[in-house]
C-alpha cells in the first residue's frame, strides 16, 4: 500500500522527547503555587501533549480529515456534557439544596464512626438538625 | 470487484472495492470506537469535575496521599511505550519484521511495568485503607482533617482502574500482534491490525496524560 504516509523516524523521536520534556515541566510547575492558575496551566500542558499524541502518533495530521472530525466531535460532546451538568451541580447551593452539606454522603464510610460529620469546609454538621429546612 | 480475482491480495475482503477503501473503512471504524471510548471516560471526567468543584480543598489535600514519583514513572513508561508502538508500525511499513517484533515486545514489557507500578500503588492503598466509598478507613495524621476523602479515592480507583483495564486489554492485543507479525501475517503490504491497535494504545497514553496531572499534581 504505497499510498500510506510513512512518518520519518526523526519525527517520532522528536515528539517522544517533547512529551517527556512536557511531563517534566508539568511536574515542576505543580510545585509552584500559582493559585487557581495551576490547574489551568496543567490542563494546557496536558492538551499540548494530547495534541502531539493525536496528530503525530495517531497520524491524524496525515489522515483523511473525517477521522479528525470524529475525534473532535467526541470532545465537543464531552464539552456539552460538562457544561450542562455544571449548570445543575454548580448552582444547587443557591437554592439551599447543597446535597453535601444537607446530607453528607459519607455516613457509611468506616472512618466516620469515629469522626464528626462536616460540611465542605470542614465545619461540624449536626446530624439531627440537618433536615430542619427540608422542603 | 472481483470475488475471485487472482490479482487481488488475499487480505482484501470481497465486499470492498480495493485495499485502500478497506483500509480507510477500518480506520474510520476505529475512530468511531475511539469516540465511544472518549465518551466512556467523559462520564468519569464529569464526575471528577463535579466533585472537585464541590470539595476543592479535600481534593488538594487527598491527592497528597498519592505518590507523585510513581505517577511520573508511569507517565514516562507509557510515553515510551507509545513511542515503541509507533516505531513497530514504522518498522513494518519498512518491511523490517524483526525490528517490528522487537518494538512490540518492548511495548508489551512497558505495559507490564506500568501495571506493576500500579499494583504497588494499589496494594499500598489497600493496606492503609485508602479505599473507595464505605471501605475507606485510613486515619493517618495527614488525613485526619480531610472531609470526604473517600470520594477522591472512589474517583481515583474507578478512573485509574478503568484505564488499567485498558492497559491490560492492550497487552492482550499487542501479544496477538507479536504472534501475527512473527508468523508473517502482517507485512508492509498489510498491517492494518497493527495500526488500529496502535491507535488504541495511543488513546490509552492520551487518557493517562490527563489522569496524571488531575490526580497526582493538583495545586
Amino acid at each position: 500500500m504505497s499510498e500510506h504516509h510513512i512518518t520519518p523516524l526523526k519525527t517520532y523521536l522528536i515528539i517522544a522527547a517533547s512529551l517527556l520534556f512536557l511531563s517534566g515541566v508539568t511536574v515542576w510547575v505543580s510545585y509552584i503555587d500559582l493559585g487557581s492558575f495551576n490547574i489551568v496551566l496543567a490542563m494546557f500542558v496536558a492538551t499540548v501533549k494530547a495534541s502531539l499524541v493525536a496528530f503525530f502518533f495517531m497520524h491524524l495530521l496525515w489522515d483523511d480529515k473525517k477521522n479528525l472530525t470524529m475525534f473532535l466531535m467526541s470532545l465537543m460532546f464531552f464539552g456539552i456534557f460538562v457544561t450542562i451538568t455544571m449548570l445543575d451541580t454548580g448552582f444547587r447551593g443557591d437554592l439551599g439544596l447543597n446535597p453535601e452539606t444537607k446530607d453528607p454522603i459519607n455516613k457509611r464510610a468506616a472512618f466516620y464512626d469515629t469522626l464528626p460529620l462536616t460540611d465542605t469546609h470542614g465545619h461540624p454538621v449536626d446530624e439531627h438538625h440537618e433536615d430542619k429546612d427540608h422542603h | 470487484m472481483g470475488h475471485h480475482n487472482p490479482d487481488s491480495p488475499t487480505h482484501l475482503k470481497h465486499y470492498f472495492h480495493d485495499v485502500n477503501q478497506q483500509y480507510e473503512t477500518s480506520k474510520f471504524a476505529m475512530w468511531a470506537f475511539i469516540l465511544t471510548e472518549v465518551l466512556t471516560f467523559a462520564g468519569l471526567f464529569v464526575a471528577y469535575i463535579v466533585y472537585r468543584s464541590w470539595y476543592p480543598d479535600m481534593f488538594v489535600d487527598a491527592h497528597k496521599l498519592l505518590d507523585v514519583n510513581k505517577g511520573l514513572m508511569n507517565t514516562i513508561v507509557l510515553i515510551t511505550s507509545s513511542l515503541t508502538m509507533a516505531l513497530a508500525i514504522w518498522a513494518i511499513q519498512k518491511n523490517n519484521k524483526k525490528l517490528s517484533v522487537v518494538m512490540l515486545v518492548a511495548t508489551f514489557i512497558f505495559a507490564l511495568v506500568f501495571l506493576g507500578i500500579k499494583y504497588l500503588e494499589y496494594t499500598h492503598k489497600f493496606e492503609v485503607g485508602q479505599l473507595p466509598g464505605e471501605f475507606y478507613s485510613y486515619m493517618g495524621p495527614d488525613a485526619a482533617h480531610l472531609n470526604n476523602p473517600h470520594i477522591f479515592f472512589s474517583i481515583y480507583f474507578i478512573m485509574t482502574g478503568l484505564h488499567g483495564l485498558h492497559v491490560a486489554i492492550g497487552m492482550g492485543l499487542i501479544a496477538w500482534l507479536i504472534y501475527s507479525t512473527q508468523k508473517g501475517n502482517l507485512t508492509s503490504e498489510y498491517y492494518t491490525p497493527m495500526e488500529m491497535i496502535g491507535i488504541f494504545w495511543h488513546l490509552v497514553d492520551l487518557i493517562w496524560i490527563y489522569l496524571f496531572p488531575l490526580f497526582y499534581l493538583i495545586g
